[in-house]
């Protein structure tokens, strides 16, 4: 109980411990954006004609789009022509062939945030491909992985190698102008990750990535697309980390997932950006668009995820439940303290027959924070059968902290059966006091009270991910005890 | 008694809400706008000639001391003790355009204000029956002094083919430690238009109880704003809304605790059958402060036919933490297995039907808080109930 508790007290005022700035000298384009950025993007990771044209389109039509104003979020208004938006690790022509040849710089980096690469990927059995910026600089367990015929690269790498899946398949879940932070993530995405599961393969290991934004003023523009092809399985771990600095810094990603017949795409996320500081100056602007496209026939998508970072959160990640038979899950821990804010939830639209969509949704705000759970839940009139239950939860903890929820259900088919239960409340004085008079402290009491809150989603995680979940939630939940 | 100028008439209804509103997004207020251009240019037509008749009857049919607003007019001020009735000549000025309409077009307002405990319910009747195109305005005020108690029905109804839009404004004050019944009917035509927006401020442990049916119309918005500003106020209310041959229900609340503690409870129940739509959707607001709130919102569906869609929404915005609130939604069908235990006793499918949704809507009947309207409301239940089931395909078989 101890040794889980500890976290808290001292967790409590701790200073966030990844934020530093490795000194690696970075080709950088200056701030600003328009169709001569988006080409030199282009030109520099020598992309075929029809993704530059693809790229020159999509900010055409950011031009045209508005930012949104919908989310119950406020910030100032964001200057898209001060941001830089490329920044590449140095000697980019000479790429790394293996860790041996990887700046040590680099390498330092990646100790210093808990993560030695080549020890834990062996360790754990996980594959890294980690982002440093904007490109990607190592990748780890590829033969491993090409063995079962598993496609696991940098994005630009695919682009290269694989054009044919990439051309198909970019775009076809997260269109272009889907919303605004998507069509400037299509101009101008620097790098992510590509994942092509053959048919009939369980992905021999899991797969992780590990975004690090490191420059300053440069915004990450990640793209990440995983492909399932029938009866495949793969589960997929995104974890971040950022340095501690004073300027927002503007994250818009996009995710695609496509699962086709009776495959299974598992993504969990662990999100612990910078946050700012207690008031509220710097940290990152999070605007995902994450979306998973349950194709084929009895396919499965879940999502799992813990937001304990940024400063701002904007994230959706959704499911198409097209197939027949086919799942959607969503499973969440969202943490926001001092001056955080989120607007975080998910969409599940049914629209196959005999689709089956869950939704848990822990939210649990402290300090000054506000945190909103949007969440929708459309039942086409063809989607018979149609099948969801929605939990969400929020946990207030202190006075001036705000949860909301904003649940939206669209229902257009007689035969579905949608449930939806919210409750929001603090933490108990019955249940503290319970706890105390059992000798425990007020301490330990609120810990093991959150983390009690939290199992249901925490049980979804991989092994791994599930205890570094633990340790950040129990990161700064100022304000809980007292 | 028109304020404005016809142009200043057509730019307020030009500036009616439409689905780009968030708080519209579901309902489209063209027809509204289209009938109000067309008789603003028109002007008011004949009364139906079957008006007399139809108030007679519905005042007959519910024991309470009945003011009726007809086509906009008013008709009857009952002399009821411990409450006096005023006509007003104006409504305030609104915040929203619905409000700009009734206070620019609003012919007479009423103002009721209640002192001590009135034991027969105040029936408040508000009628349209034209020939032609209509549109008409209802302001209503209700005041309960502090400590007083009393039940008040709010009875909306329609009469005619040609097309109609009643647009109401409605005020409620429950005073300090005051108890206020409240009942709305609503039973227009089934091709008329009626928005209503309803205000209600609760007083220091002041009890407010409602229920609102919904059992005709074509296209009906209502808003129901509830204002909890002090401490110790109890809030309960119910909505029932049956709906099928093309009619579009969207039942919009909002409750704002702004002074703890106070404890808001609601429950809307919607059966859907054949092509129709309802919306719901709760807010609960619990304001910074506003500690020891206690809010609950429940509401379930129960989807019939395929043509039918139900949009629900609970909200909840809490900016404090000593709270406990909760709510829940449901969309689902009949039990198969309760109907086959039903049929295997020999009843048809209609009609163990009709018993299951009866049964499903009857609990908010039976919350009703007011006595009197609940043999007249059980009545138009079942008649509403049994021609949806009639009407609908899928059980003709």
């Amino acid at each position: 109980m101890a040794t889980e508790s500890e976290n808290l007290e001292s967790l409590v005022n701790r200073r966030y411990e990844h934020g530093f700035v490795t000194e690696i000298e970075t080709e950088t384009l200056p701030p600003g954006l328009n169709e001569g950025v988006v080409r030199a993007i282009s030109a520099r990771k020598n992309e075929p004609e029809w993704l530059l044209e693809w790229r020159l389109q999509a900010y055409r039509q950011w031009l045209e789009m508005e930012e949104p104003e919908w989310a119950h979020l406020h910030y100032p208004k964001i200057e898209y022509d001060e941001i830089s938006y490329f920044s590449a690790p140095k000697s980019d022509d000479d790429r790394p062939k293996s860790l041996d040849e990887v700046d040590p710089k680099l390498l330092e980096t990646y100790d210093k945030l808990g993560i030695p690469l080549h020890e834990r990927a062996r360790l754990a059995g996980v594959a890294v491909d980690a982002v440093f910026d904007s490109v990607s600089v190592a990748t780890t367990f590829k033969e491993k992985l090409s063995d079962a015929g598993v496609i696991f690269c940098s994005f630009s790498e695919a682009v290269i190698e694989h054009p044919e899946l990439v051309r198909k398949y970019l775009g076809t879940v997260v269109p272009r102008r889907d919303n605004y932070f998507a069509a400037l993530n299509s101009a101008v995405f620097s790098d992510g990750s590509f994942v092509y599961i053959p048919k009939g393969v369980r992905c021999p290991m899991e797969l992780s990535t590990y975004f690090r934004i490191n420059a300053a003023n440069t915004g990450q523009f990640e793209r990440t697309l995983i492909i399932a092809e029938e009866g495949s399985h793969v589960s997929y771990l995104e974890g971040c980390t950022a340095p501690m600095r004073d300027e927002n810094q503007l994250h818009a990603a996009i995710v695609e997932l496509i699962a086709l017949d009776d495959a299974e795409i598992k993504y969990s996320t662990v999100q612990n950006w910078y946050p700012g500081d207690e008031n509220g100056v710097g940290g990152i602007y999070n605007f995902v668009t994450k979306r998973g496209d349950c194709r084929g026939a009895n396919s499965k998508i879940s999502w799992t995820q813990v937001e304990t970072g940024s400063a701002i959160t904007w994230k959706y990640p959704s499911c198409l439940l097209r197939g027949a038979n086919s799942v959607g899950e969503f499973y969440s821990v969202a943490v926001t303290n001092n001056m955080q804010q989120a607007d975080t939830g998910t969409k599940m639209i049914h629209i196959g027959p005999n689709t089956r969509s869950t939704i848990v949704s822990k939210g649990i705000s402290a300090g000054k924070a506000q945190q909103s759970y949007r969440g929708l839940v459309r039942v086409m009139p063809q989607a018979h059968g149609a099948r969801n239950h929605t939990q969400c939860d929020s946990l207030l903890i202190g006075k001036d902290c705000g949860a909301h929820t904003f649940p939206y259900m669209e229902i257009k088919n007689p035969s579905a059966k949608i449930e939806h239960e919210a409750t929001t409340s603090k933490i108990s004085a019955n249940q503290l006091f319970y706890c105390r008079q059992r000798g425990i402290s007020e301490e330990d009491a609120v810990n093991m009270i959150v983390n009690g809150f939290c199992k249901e989603v925490f049980k979804e995680l991989p092994m791994e991910f599930a205890v570094e979940a633990q340790a950040l939630l129990n990161v700064s939940l100022e304000g809980a005890v007292g | 008694m028109k304020r404005c100028t016809t142009d200043e008439l057509q730019a307020i209804v030009g500036r009616m809400p439409t689905t780009r509103d968030e708080d519209w997004k579901y309902t489209d207020l063209t027809r509204a706008r289209d009938i109000s251009s067309r008789w603003l240019t028109m002007g008011d037509g004949t009364p139906s000639s079957v008006l007399d008749e139809e108030i007679q009857r519905i005042t007959e049919s519910v024991e309470a001391s009945w003011l009726v607003v007809a086509n906009g007019e008013i008709r009857n001020l009952a002399t009821v003790s411990g409450v006096t009735v005023d006509k007003l000549d104006e409504a305030p000025a609104g915040h929203h355009a619905l409000a700009e309409l009734n206070a620019a077009l609003l012919k007479e307002g009423l103002r009721i204000v209640v002192e001590g405990t009135i034991d027969k319910p105040i029936g408040i009747l508000v009628i349209d029956g034209t020939e032609d195109t209509s549109v008409s305005q209802a302001y209503i005020e209700v005041a309960l002094a502090n400590h007083s108690t009393a039940s008040v029905i709010e009875y909306h109804a329609s009469l005619g083919d040609a097309d109609q839009y009643a647009n109401t404004v409605v005020s409620l004050v429950v005073g300090d430690g005051a108890t206020a019944n409240h009942v709305r009917v609503q039973n227009r035509a089934r091709n008329h238009v009626q928005t209503g927006r309803t205000d209600i401020s609760v007083g220091k442990d002041a009890n407010f109880r409602s229920a609102g049916f919904d059992l005709g119309g074509g296209l009906i918005r209502n808003d129901i704003v509830i204002n909890i500003s002090n401490a110790g106020a109890d809030v309960s209310f119910d909505g029932l809304y049956l709906a099928g041959e093309g009619q579009h229900i969207d039942n919009h609340t909002r409750v704002d605790h702004r002074v703890g503690p106070a404890i808001s409870k609601q429950e809307y129940r919607g059966i859907l059958n054949g092509k129709c739509r309802c919306i719901w959707n709760g807010k609960a607001i619990v304001h910074e402060g506003a500690d020891g709130t206690d809010a609950d919102q429940a509401n379930h569906n129960l989807l019939l036919s395929d043509k039918a869609e139900i949009d629900a929404k609970p909200e909840l915005e809490i900016y404090t933490d000593d709270v406990k609130c909760s709510h829940g939604t449901t969309v689902g069908q009949l039990d198969e297995t309760s109907l086959f235990y039903l049929r295997s006793r020999g009843l048809d499918r209609e009609h163990a039907t009709q018993i299951l949704t009866h049964a499903f809507a009857a609990g908010i009947v039976a919350r009703a808080p007011v006595e009197a309207a609940k043999e007249e409301i059980t009545r138009l239940m079942e008649a509403r109930l049994a021609r949806m089931i009639q009407t609908d395909d899928n059980f003709s078989s």
